[in-house]
């Protein structure tokens, strides 16, 4: 996006010379007027009226890449489930509604209120988001869940609940992929500083105008040795969209994350470590911040 | 006309009338009588509807309404009750007018209005019919179908007796058998039974003619059960003109709005449930209601949910009346309070939109489908989460934290209906090496468990009975198991393994829900 300069609103055919025509509309151009420029450079606008801030994640690797330090609260993001490891399609999008949760519980601590769960059911074999295993994240009682027959009624609800003061963070689970009604939630949230994110069980073709797009597959867990459990929950996380971020060295950024339920925290599993299936992974080497 | 065995007629024009047909009479005998008598089929249910949208008409006088129960088929009115009676057939309504009449006028010349008004209307409407207005419901009954001068079909303040001392004794409501030995004993007019001791009368008739006498001539109290219950809280608008723009629609929802929040107020209440009704030339009724999660009675807020509703309303050739009511009210807790939140300050009422935005979607997607999330105590996972409409009742605060400590066993996400699955499992206990899920299979790698729920078997069963005594409960032995590509699963297995009935496992394996 063009970042346009308090010059441009210097008058063309000015007698004083440059450097003045500078300072002198530097301090003539009203405050509403330059606020208005910055609206119009709508992210950092967003930014620097307070209303969007950057909320961690939790892992530095991760959060150095992103604006602000964070997620941008006031913007649209998106996380869709991927095909597995091996390719084949994923069965389900648990990992990825683990992800949201993990996000949603960020913005959640960040700011008391109500969150808005918009869904729009998928037949016969709906499989509804599970509260208990949410109330690893925030607290389910805080939840206002929403179901759309359409996919037009859901945007429009998304969109009343980013309007609404009391309301912290927005869902919406969908399969559709609408750039307008993306670009409108997208309005929607830089206006009130309510963060929007989209769900999607499948991957949606890469057009809408969100912040940030998170592509979340689950990973084989590491096993207790000798016991042949299942561990702590592992996502494959890939930041396809990093909008306003710092650019990656990686074409697409990606890591192997792990969710522990004891310490509440999310962190990123040593390269070293994953993939030596037969290698126990002691607690204390892994890099495991507490967010 | 009607069958029993031999066609009778159901109702009569007023030619056949004049001819001296009367409803019940047999077909036969009244071709007797009108040798060209022409006749149609009786429709009963279509006159019932037509009843019942000539009672919802009558809103308009009053909310209390009801349909004569002793009309078979057509008009009545009446307390100060109205009755409107058809010669065709005998059906009727009752309005219950009292404290309405004062809108046409005052004391009598505003009865007298009333009555004008809605027989003219009636008739407008090409309806034949008669209306009468007395002190009671059976005076008025009584009048409008046996008051031979048009002049008597109001009866002033108190003069039920001297009105109904002329009319045939059937203006009493009488069962038949009673008015035949009436009859036979001579007793042709109302006034007959005045002078008559009531003790040998109740002897010989048993309470129903005194019954009916009482209530007619206002001794006996006889109360309307209307239609609809009128509610306790409604304002009312009639046009001079009808109107049909929606902005006019609009504003005097508005204006309407603003009188009965004027009544909240001053009663203490707020609503749950309103509903506007608008009266269109024509004579049909057009309904609408809004829903609130909480009680409320700001004006602007209830507005913008009317709103929303408006665009649906037909007025129509246009709309002559408009009547805002609230059904449902609750008592006015004074704030709009958040939802429910344990660690965060509480958001000053007022500024925290929660529960409008909660009426907003609730009135656009329906009640069911805006719900907030409860836990109930049990061990069934699918009946720990309730999905409770908005207007149900907040969990305890922290009701959540009892099932925490599940919380890294349990699925992100549950299957509303577990979905069987085919498995292959080495060993009766053991989680199973591969499992075969819409057509898919999946290597497991890893897995969980098992971990045992039982059946509550203090509550019954959904067929309604307990399970017997001493019988092994059914049992869930749940695994959560991961496949080769990661993929983590809720599986269980349904009762646990018994001897092998024709070399089948007894045991049936379901996926339950799916893992972060």
């Amino acid at each position: 996006m063009p970042v346009i300069s308090p010059n441009a609103f210097a008058p063309p055919a000015s007698s004083l010379s440059p450097s003045q025509a500078a300072n002198d509309t530097a301090a003539t151009v009203p405050a509403g007027l330059r606020e208005k420029v910055r609206r119009l450079e709508r992210a950092h606008s967003a930014q620097r009226s307070g209303r969007a801030a950057g909320v961690p994640l939790g892992v530095p690797a991760i959060d150095a890449l992103l604006p602000e330090g964070g997620l941008l609260t006031g913007a649209l993001h998106e996380i869709e489930a991927g095909p597995a490891p091996s390719g084949r399609v994923a069965a389900h999008d648990g990992a990825a509604l683990g992800f949201a949760g993990h996000v949603i519980g960020r913005f959640a601590q960040r700011a008391g209120g109500t969150i808005l769960w918009c869904r729009r059911p998928t037949g016969v074999f709906d499989a509804l988001p599970y509260a208990p295993a949410l109330s690893t994240w925030f607290d389910p009682a805080r939840l206002l869940m929403v179901t759309a027959r359409r996919d037009e009624d859901l945007f429009w609800a998304m969109e009343e609940g980013l309007r609404c003061p009391g309301i912290v963070a927005v869902l919406g689970e969908t399969r559709a992929a609408d750039p307008t009604a993306g670009r409108r939630l997208s309005l929607a949230a830089e206006k009130s500083g309510v963060p929007a994110l989209l769900l999607r069980a499948q991957p949606a073709p890469p057009q809408s105008v969100c912040t940030t797009r998170w592509r979340i597959a689950s990973a084989p867990s590491q096993s207790t040795p000798g016991l042949g459990d299942v561990g702590a929950a592992r996502w494959r996380l890939e930041l396809r969209r990093n909008r306003f971020g710092t650019p990656s060295t990686a074409e697409t950024p990606s890591w192997l994350v792990e969710w522990n339920d004891e310490t509440h925290c999310l962190s990123v599993v040593p390269q070293a470590l994953h993939g030596s299936s037969g290698a126990s992974w002691p607690e204390s080497d892994a890099a495991r911040l507490v967010g | 006309m009607w069958h029993d065995g031999c066609p009778r007629l159901a109702a009569v024009n007023n030619h056949a009338h004049a001819a001296g047909l009367r409803p019940h009479m047999r077909l036969a005998d009244a071709r007797a009588l009108l040798p060209d008598l022409v006749t149609l089929a009786g429709e009963p249910q279509a006159d019932r509807r037509l009843i019942e949208t000539i009672a919802s008409w009558c809103d308009r006088y009053t909310p209390w309404v009801a349909i004569d129960p002793l009309g078979g088929a057509l008009a009545e009115h009446g307390t100060e009750a109205c009755s409107a009676g058809g010669f065709g057939g005998d059906a009727g309504l009752l309005l219950d007018v009292t404290g309405c009449t004062h809108l046409f006028g005052a004391d009598e010349a505003g009865e007298r209005a009333l009555l004008a008004d809605l027989t003219r209307r009636l008739v407008r409407h090409d309806f034949n019919c008669r209306a009468a207005m007395a002190d009671t419901a059976g005076a008025a009954w009584a009048l409008a179908r046996f008051a031979e001068r048009q002049a008597d079909l109001f009866c002033p303040r108190h003069g039920q007796r001297a009105a109904l001392a002329t009319l045939p004794v059937e203006g009493l409501r009488l069962d038949a058998p009673t008015l035949e030995t009436f009859l036979k004993l001579g007793l042709r007019r109302i006034g007959d039974l005045y002078p008559l001791p009531r003790a040998p009368l109740a002897r010989r008739f048993g309470d129903q003619p005194l019954t009916r006498l009482d209530q007619a001539l206002g001794m006996l109290a006889e109360p309307i059960e209307p239609r609809r219950v009128p509610p306790a809280f409604r304002t009312r608008l009639a046009f001079a003109e009808p109107i049909s723009r929606p902005e006019d629609i609009a504003a005097a929802t508005s204006r309407l709005l603003a009188a009965l929040c004027r009544q909240f107020e001053q009663a203490g209440v707020g609503a749950r449930k309103l509903e506007i009704a608008l009266y269109r030339v024509d004579g049909s009724v057009d309904r609408t209601s809004i829903g609130t999660s909480r009680p409320n009675r700001d004006n602007p807020k209830l507005m913008k949910l009317f709103e929303e509703k408006l665009g649906e309303l037909d007025p129509g050739f246009g709309v002559e009346l408009m009547i805002l009511g609230a059904p449902e009210v609750e008592a006015w807790s004074g704030t709009q309070d958040a939802l429910p939140d344990q660690d965060a300050p509480a958001v000053p009422a007022g500024v925290d939109g929660t529960t409008d935005l909660a009426d907003r979607l609730a009135l656009r997607l329906g009640a069911e489908n805006v719900v907030r999330l409860l836990t109930r105590d049990s061990h069934l996972p699918e009946r720990v989460q309730v999905a409770a409409p908005i207007a149900a009742k907040p969990a305890a605060t922290g009701a959540w934290a009892r099932v925490a400590g599940l919380k890294g066993a349990r699925p992100t996400r549950l299957l509303q209906r577990p979905e069987p699955v085919d498995v292959m499992a080495p060993i009766p206990d053991d989680p199973p090496r591969h499992f075969s899920w819409r057509r898919h299979k999946h290597r497991i790698v890893r897995a969980e468990g098992p971990e045992r729920i039982a059946d509550e078997w203090w509550r019954p069963r959904p067929d309604g009975t307990r399970p017997p005594a001493g019988e092994t409960p059914l049992v869930r032995d749940y695994y959560r198991v991961e496949d080769d590509d990661g993929g983590r699963f809720w599986l269980f297995r349904d009762g646990a393994y018994q001897a092998a009935a024709n070399g089948q496992p007894t045991a049936r394996w379901y996926l339950h829900g799916f893992c972060a």
